[in-house]
């Protein structure tokens, strides 16, 4: 029964008669595209043209999507739990700050508000203390990161 | 293989060639910074060489010829029709044709121990790139952790502004890339800000233009959590030094409607906002050092018109002088492109000190294309109920209510107060809450306002603390004169016990040093006032009419009442201390047969 496949995801990129024509991508387009993800430039005429192919078959591929019905789903952000427990459980109470209030304290006779200067804080996470943010740097001086801005 | 892995490839075969040609050159060019970065600097030679070339010019003559060469550069500018004046007058009359509206965006880095979505301290003069996690630098597989502390002050700063508070917020991406911001995107609230509908209200003393009326109802449309991005230091040609602590520091963004009609109006609402955001502890530094900065929106439209005309923004403006002047020359530029019969285009521009014109930095609004999406590594911000209502309660007295009390309840004038309510982070203020309740449980038990004693206090607090603090150069510190000796010194000034003089003498015995109790020093000093009896007074007064016989005749024939007070300042000179100058008058005009 399942020697013979039935359907292909292949069938979501052929042009079809549902779906109705995309415009065709510009040059310009392209070329903005490629800019907000600080992609390179094309640097032959077939690799031009292959992006573009690609590009318009994936946008076909999406309009298929965008054919289901999706009448009053709201749109998905993440895969987390949503129900009623776990909002009670994640909300933002003065239980869950208390600590944090702890810290303070109130001077003068308008509730003016302070932190002690206590202990300092910690630099940074207990598990990260021994790590020097510097050592990946393929650039530095100093204590400084450096970058050449001239590389766009 | 999918095509978006290869056209990756790509990228990263280009990228690592172009660094491997670059690489010797690049370590060149370091070699040769740090080498300058370690260079002695010769200070005496410098000054030497600045010195001489002055000393040719004496001072005077410099000045002298510099106020000359503008006389003469005035004269030939009202010939011409160019001078400031003519110009002057110029703009004032098409303003009368065009209305100003602007919008305010202000960013403000809030009071926190650590990052927005990282464990990292907060920075304040820390060694860089110390207080960095890895999310901070954006490693692969670094995931956000919301610090619910930084909720505390930015409620705070929303309550301050009377925002609405969203039971549910989000955070989303804003993408672009800088090399401060090592994500690719800024992690902000696009979508659904945590607060909503808040105002301002601007008074007269706020520094409101007198054309608005008051008072000045500014809308606040909404506050945004987000992140900060790293502090760069650009060495030209094309290097940049970066600084990573700061990278990931929550801040919020504060965008009013666009209700701003007047150049000062703008300036008096960001120094208003930025006086209620450090009253509640929401930040920690102003805009003089940093902490805060604006963006403004402007346009102009023709008055009676409802529509608003084409906006432009002008970014990192970080002084209220600043704001003023570009929203000044912007709306200058804007009015003269729109009578030349020009159209504005909606783009970002941006000011330095000392222009007189916004230079334009980006294009169109649509040529940057944040690609604005939500965050799936966040997940939705839900704050409760009860954190709002404790938040709103414990809030620190906001200023307009403290400048009230202290003008109708203290009797002190608004500048005073104004001053006092912003010295030393309020510590000032606390000071002279502090005298004043001491000084009025010795006088009485009940805690009835008491306006001419509290306006003493305000006055030795702020005046005569402030001249011993700045001729000394020293910052303020309430264990410098403790509360409860100030409270002494007035007191025994206000009983008659002291002189003005004897008091501001102990005031400043105990400023540098002296630890003793007030009384003691009165007797140990013998600083008590003798009160001189009634004949000595009127001796006193006697021998000095009879010698100024004519300036007698002047008070009493030509009524010249001034005269009077310099008899009083004679009779307390030669007093040492120990006249006292309403009964001094009081002889006087005894003595003269005056009223």
């Amino acid at each position: 029964m399942f020697a013979k496949p039935s359907w292909s995801v292949k069938s979501l990129f052929k042009s079809d008669e549902s779906s109705a024509s995309t415009p065709a991508i510009t040059q310009k387009q392209l070329h903005h595209l490629l800019r907000l993800s600080a992609l390179p430039p094309p640097t032959s005429e077939a690799q031009n043209a292959k992006i573009i192919k690609d590009l318009q078959s994936q946008l076909k591929f999406v309009q298929v999507i965008q054919q289901v019905d999706a009448e009053g789903v709201e749109p998905l952000q993440s895969i987390r739990d949503e129900t009623k427990e776990a909002e009670k459980e994640n909300e933002i109470t003065v239980k869950s700050l208390q600590g944090e209030f702890d810290k303070e304290e109130v001077v003068g006779k308008r509730g003016r508000i302070r932190r002690r200067n206590e202990v300092p804080a910690a630099a940074r996470d207990e598990r990260m203390k021994d790590w020097d943010p510097l050592a990946q740097a393929p650039k530095k001086l100093g204590r400084f990161f450096v970058v050449d801005t001239a590389r766009d | 293989m999918s095509k978006a892995a290869s056209v990756n490839g790509l990228h990263h075969i280009l990228a690592v060639s172009r660094l491997r040609a670059a690489t010797r050159w690049q370590s060149l060019r370091v070699s040769s910074l740090r080498r300058q970065w370690n260079l002695p600097i010769n200070h005496a030679h410098a000054l030497q060489t600045d010195a001489a070339e002055v000393n040719d010019v004496p001072l005077r003559k410099q000045l002298k010829d510099r106020a000359k060469r503008k006389r003469q550069f005035e004269r030939i500018a009202v010939e011409d029709g160019t001078s400031s004046n003519g110009r002057q007058k110029e703009k004032d009359a098409r303003l009368d044709k065009w209305k100003l509206t602007v919008g305010l965006e202000i960013h403000a880095q809030l009071n926190t121990e650590r990052k927005l979505f990282s464990t990292a301290k907060s920075s304040e003069n820390d060694e860089p790139n110390t207080n960095v996690s890895i999310f901070d630098l954006a490693f692969p597989g670094s995931q956000p952790e919301f610090q619910k502390a930084t909720l505390i002050p930015a409620l705070r700063a929303a309550l301050g502004l009377s925002c609405n508070i969203h039971r549910e917020s989000r955070f989303d991406r804003k993408h672009y890339y800088y090399q401060d911001q090592p994500a690719g995107y800024q992690i902000t609230q696009y979508y659904k800000p945590f607060a909503v509908d808040g105002h301002v209200t601007l008074y007269d003393h706020d520094g409101i233009a007198a054309e608005d009326g008051q008072p000045v109802n500014i809308a606040i449309k909404q506050v945004q959590m987000e992140q900060d991005t790293a502090k760069s230091t650009l060495q030209p040609p094309s290097t940049t030094f970066l600084d990573f602590n700061r990278v990931g520091h929550p801040l919020i963004e504060i965008i009013t409607h666009p209700q701003i009609h007047n150049v000062q109006t703008a300036s008096a609402c960001v120094r208003k906002i930025q006086a209620i955001l450090q009253a509640v502890n929401a930040v920690t530094t102003g805009m003089e050092l940093g902490g805060l900065r604006a963006d403004v929106n402007v346009s102009v439209s023709h008055k009676g018109s409802d529509k608003l005309g084409q906006r432009t923004e002008i970014k990192n403006l970080s002084s209220f002088r600043a704001v003023e002047d570009s929203i000044a020359a912007e709306r200058d530029r804007q009015i003269a492109v729109l009578e030349a019969g020009g159209s504005i285009a909606g783009e970002t521009r941006g000011w330095t000190l000392g222009s007189t014109e916004t230079k334009k930095l980006r294009g169109k609004e649509g040529e940057v294309d944040y690609r604005y999406m939500p965050d799936p590594d966040i997940p939705p911000l839900f704050i409760g109920e009860d954190l709002v209502n404790h938040i709103e309660k414990s809030l620190p007295v906001l200023p307009d209510n403290t400048l009230a009390d202290l003008t109708t309840n203290s009797g002190l004038t608004t500048k005073d107060a104004k001053t006092l309510i912003s010295l030393d982070d309020g510590e000032r203020l606390d000071y002279f809450d502090e005298v004043r309740s001491l000084w009025s449980s010795t006088r009485s038990s009940s805690l009835s306002p008491s306006p001419a004693f509290d306006k003493i206090v305000g006055n030795w607090v702020l005046h005569e603390m402030g001249g011993l603090l700045s001729a000394a150069a020293t910052p303020f510190s309430p264990k410098l004169v403790p509360p409860e000796t100030m409270a002494d010194i007035l007191a025994n000034l206000h009983d008659d016990r002291i002189t003005g003089t004897t008091a501001k003498q102990l005031l400043a015995m105990v400023f540098n040093g002296d630890k003793r109790v007030i009384n003691t020093i009165i007797k140990a000093e013998n600083l008590e006032l003798q009160h001189l009896s009634r004949d000595e007074y009127l001796a006193m007064a006697q021998t000095l009419i009879d010698k100024n016989a004519e300036k007698v005749q002047q008070i009493q024939q030509k009524r010249q009442m001034g005269k009077l007070m310099w008899f009083v300042g004679q009779m307390m000179r030669r007093g040492e201390g120990k006249v006292e100058a309403n009964k001094a008058e009081a002889t006087l005009k005894e003595l003269l047969g005056l009223d």
